[in-house]
């Protein structure tokens, strides 16, 4: 699996967006989820499980102006 | 939690204290003028003031002045460029500070729409500092007539100058009892001027504070008027020591006094455009920012926590970037035991974003004020950083307390958290102690004594008078005095150009090392926020993709600068759909308002592209600018190594692993070198792996920005720019040919 | 207080209620320009609109930071227009978006609760109630 053009090591059976969202601490209040370049809303990360090939993008929005 | 219904009014002056101030005043001089309307966001009118020969002369500001540098800082730092020369230092009597709002600012109907530019020669840097601050005065000055504001010469005693639109006056007074901390004197200077507690909204004022008269991180506050709560609040124009040089040319304050506010006073273009675009941004931010940044419940102290979580808070001067007492002083602790909430806590007209958050009659522990409830500019996440992790401070009490001192005081408090960051790490490390210091504890986290050194700064007093000098100039006298190695502090003492850094641990992030290295005042996070774009999201891997960046940024950055506009609006909030679009980090929503808004006023349409090109001039003619003051060249972009990567071996065993496998992943190490490498052989391979690619960034970024690779903007680039005035090219054309260029 | 009371279930969606206010005070028809808004919405094949009103909530107090607008004796929250800067916070932030904002004036307005449009309304789905 990749995050963020990288190669997610920690992949693992079952691992979903929340998942992966805990585990980087990616506690950022303003963050776009893309899988496979489709936005995954904040309401489907619990659900949405990853399979080894997907792609997907956690993205930062900036903050600061 | 404390709500804005449940915190009683402050207490308004006395009308004696009023009545014997005003008494004292003596009007020095007065001058009549005709007021000339706004048209579409100009007045096309500039206010020169002369505190030495006690003068206001206003001119025209001619029609290619407006084209090429549009309002704002470009105004500033034209007419800052005419009036000084490449000897004129902060305290010359011929430098000056220009103030001026830019053409969108003032309208009322969008969030962020009232900030005024200031540029001056800085007493930190030497060269051109800009700052931008919310608060009343840039637009009342607008409204008064002026397009901008330049003081010059000096005073030879204290004076106030008036600007009052309402009878067309302008003039000179001395105000012997007033206060010089700004708490007092703006409360004070809002009450003589206004006519009853309702005209108060009406007056706007800015000064500094006592300790501006000494300390090179002297700064600006703008008041703006609350009457919710019946008390003159405070905006800061904090960067590189503008505070000072409104000092030294003995201004104790600037009052603006206007007839009042309404809707369309900038007589623009096309007020249907504006009033929808304004609409449809505060219902975004009544509908999302509750689920977003929550700017209106605790304003930009919303990211300390999760910023701590990305190791970027700059903790005990920058060494760390996780913050471990942070718990103690998150946005949900803030919220509940020290902002007011349900407030309208924009620091200017139609800001939903209302991120200008306060401490209501908070009691004071330290220092002449102490025993007194005062309202306190809640902090910012800059000056929480600064002031609390970066210091190894994490009570939010302490933090508030330092900050209220700051801001009367008159000290920027980027400036102030990141030198006393410094000083602590000094004293750790044996440079200072006790005897050096005149008995302070300079402890991480000795908030005691950090008050206690401020509280000596404004009195001018002992080793406050170290402390008022800055980094920079500390380095030199510690290093003179043989209390301490120059290379060493130099590694670790935060600062480039002269100027503090701003709160952002930088370490892994390269493109964020140049967003603060490859600036133009020094490194403030203003020009490009790159952080989570380069070390998080991963999306500008390659020196070319953070060299773009570092090309557009700024420039688009610079924008907001020349219109007079506030930046967190742009992207602390985001439409519910900016998930969707083509470039989320963008907000493409947000900046085609931004263009409505420009057309809205102006009358003009513009793209994109153009809005970089009006951005890209100034920009270039800053660059030129600092050039010809004599540090703008590719040696003063040099940045500390604390900013790029670990100094000294705790820091570096802090993150051990993660600089272990970067040797191998980035340095082209093997594992087995690695494992055979002692701690200082890996931390001086790091560094130098690190250094040589921050110079491999210089080399791809100037050239993006037209500029050669010593830091010199091409002929052909200005010629593009139709930016080739004489006075550019006879600055950088002897270095073109030295360069060969 | 006083306010303007809503019964739903008796609202045949004629839109009367919004002409009649446009026209007192803004000499139009236009719905854009009243303090009350029916959205028709279909069930079952009929339309069931949702009346929205002004319930004088105070939101539009709450976020004016120049405090213009604010309650008369009888809870009715009034724009003091003469001081207001037309910065259009208050229509943005208005729960029941009902607030009226117009380009040829400088300032919004809001619901005075003064009952025209429950005169013209045919069935009693909204009136004046005072409590």
């Amino acid at each position: 699996m990749i995050l963020n053009y990288r190669e997610y090591k920690s992949w693992r059976e079952g691992l979903t967006v929340r998942d992966v969202i805990e585990e980087n601490t990616f506690t950022w209040p303003k963050l776009v989820v893309k899988r496979n370049g489709t936005v995954i809303w904040p309401e489907e990360y619990g659900s949405t499980v990853l399979d080894e090939t997907d792609d997907l993008e956690v993205i930062h929005l900036l903050g600061g102006g | 939690m404390i709500h804005i219904c449940d915190v009683p009014r402050y207490h308004a002056i006395s009308e004696d204290e009023l009545k014997q101030m005003r008494e004292k005043h003596v009007l020095l001089r007065s001058f009549s003028y005709e007021k000339t309307p706004l048209e579409r966001g100009y007045t096309d009118k500039i206010l020169t003031v002369d505190l030495g020969a006690k003068e206001a002369v206003v001119s025209d500001i001619p029609a290619e002045v407006k084209e090429k540098f549009i309002g704002g800082k470009g105004y500033c730092l034209r007419y800052l460029w005419d009036a000084v020369n490449p000897s004129t230092r902060w305290d010359s009597p011929e430098n000056e500070i220009v103030m001026s709002a830019g053409p969108i600012a003032g309208i009322t109907q969008y969030g962020g729409t009232g900030k005024t530019l200031i540029c001056t020669i800085s007493p930190l840097t030497d060269i051109p500092v800009d700052s931008n601050v919310g608060g009343f005065f840039g637009p009342y000055l607008k409204f008064a007539g002026f397009d901008a504001l330049e003081l010059k010469g000096k005073s030879e005693t204290d004076v106030i100058v008036v600007i009052d639109a309402t009878t067309g006056t302008i003039t000179f007074e001395e105000a012997p009892l007033e206060h010089f901390d700004a708490h007092v004197l703006c409360e004070e200077l809002t009450s003589l001027y206004a006519k009853d507690e309702k005209d108060k909204m009406n007056v706007a004022v800015v000064a500094a504070g006592s300790a501006a008269d000494y300390c090179n991180m002297g700064m600006l506050n703008f008041s703006f008027y609350d009457p919710r709560r019946g008390v003159t609040r405070l905006k800061q124009a904090g960067r590189g020591g503008i505070g000072r040089v409104f000092r030294d040319k003995r201004i104790k304050a600037l009052v603006c006094r206007i007839d009042g506010v309404k809707a369309n006073l900038n007589h623009v273009a096309d007020i249907g455009l504006i009033n929808k675009t304004g609409v449809k941004f505060h219902r975004e931010i009544a509908n999302n920012d509750i689920h977003q940044n929550d700017m209106r419940g605790v304003g930009t102290a919303y990211s300390l926590r999760t910023l701590a979580d990305y190791d970027i808070v700059p903790t005990n001067n920058f060494k760390f970037g996780d913050a471990p007492g942070i718990d103690e002083m998150t946005a949900a602790v803030f919220k509940k035991d020290w902002l007011t909430q349900g407030a309208a806590d924009g620091c200017w007209y139609g800001c939903s974003m209302a991120c200008a958050k306060a401490s209501d009659h908070f009691l004071l522990k330290t220092g002449p004020y102490k025993g007194q409830r005062v309202c306190v500019d809640g902090p910012e996440y800059e000056s929480a950083a600064g002031l609390g992790p970066a210091c190894g401070i994490y009570n939010p009490q302490e933090v508030l307390e330092i900050n209220f001192y700051c801001d009367t005081y008159g000290l920027d408090t980027i400036s102030y958290g990141t030198m006393t960051a410094f000083l602590m790490e000094c004293y750790e490390r044996g440079i200072l102690n006790r005897e050096r210091t005149g008995g302070l504890d300079l402890s991480w986290g000795n908030a005691a004594d950090d008050l206690e050194l401020m509280h000596r700064m404004a009195r001018n007093e002992g080793f406050g008078k170290i402390a008022a000098l800055g980094i920079h100039k500390q380095k030199a006298y510690f290093a003179e005095m043989g209390w301490g190695d120059l290379a060493e502090m130099n590694d670790f003492g935060m600062e480039q150009k002269g100027l503090e850094y701003s709160e952002y641990s930088a370490k892994e992030s390269l493109a964020q090392q140049g967003g603060y290295g490859l600036t133009n005042k020094g490194p403030q996070h203003d020009e490009a926020w790159l952080i989570f774009m380069d070390q998080v999201n991963n999306q500008i891997p390659t020196f070319e993709d953070k060299a773009e960046a570092l090309y557009f940024y700024p420039m688009f950055r610079t924008w907001f600068g020349l219109m007079g506009l506030c930046k967190l609006p742009w992207n602390d909030i985001v439409p519910a759909d900016n998930a969707l679009t083509d470039d989320p980090k963008m907000v493409p929503e947000h900046v085609e308002n931004y263009l409505n808004l420009y057309y809205g006023v102006t009358g003009k349409r513009i793209d994109t592209k153009e809005m970089i090109r009006q951005s890209e001039r100034v920009y270039n003619f800053q660059r030129i600018f600092n050039i010809r003051m004599g540090k703008g060249l590719r040696a003063d972009d040099a940045i500390p190594y604390r900013s790029a990567g670990p100094v000294f071996e705790d820091e570096y065993l802090w993150r051990e692993e993660r600089y272990d496998t970067q040797l191998v992943e980035l340095a082209g190490y093997t594992p087995e070198q690695v494992k055979s490498m002692s701690l200082q052989e890996r931390m001086a391979a790091t560094r130098k792996f690190r250094e040589a690619r921050y110079q491999t960034l210089i080399d791809a970024v100037y050239p993006k920005r037209g500029w050669t690779l010593n830091g010199v903007p091409t002929v052909e680039h200005l010629r593009e720019l139709g930016m080739d005035l004489p006075e550019l090219l006879e600055v950088i054309e002897p270095l073109l040919a030295k360069e060969g260029v | 207080m006083k306010r303007l009371i809503k019964d739903e279930s008796l609202c045949i969606g004629c839109h009367q209620c919004e002409a009649a206010c446009a026209e007192a005070y803004y000499k139009t028809s236009d719905p854009a320009f009243a303090c009350i808004r029916i959205e028709d919405r279909e069930i079952d094949g009929k339309n069931r609109p949702i009346i929205h009103v002004c319930d004088q909530c105070g939101k539009c107090a709450e976020v004016c930071n120049s405090c213009v607008i604010q309650a008369n004796p009888g809870g009715v929250y009034m724009i003091r227009k003469k001081d207001c800067v037309g910065c259009l916070m208050c229509v943005g932030f208005c729960p029941e978006q009902v607030m009226v904002q117009s380009d040829e004036r400088l300032e919004p307005s809001k619901c005075t609760a003064c009952g025209i449009c429950a005169k013209v309304c045919p069935t009693g789905a909204i009136r004046i109630a005072e409590d």
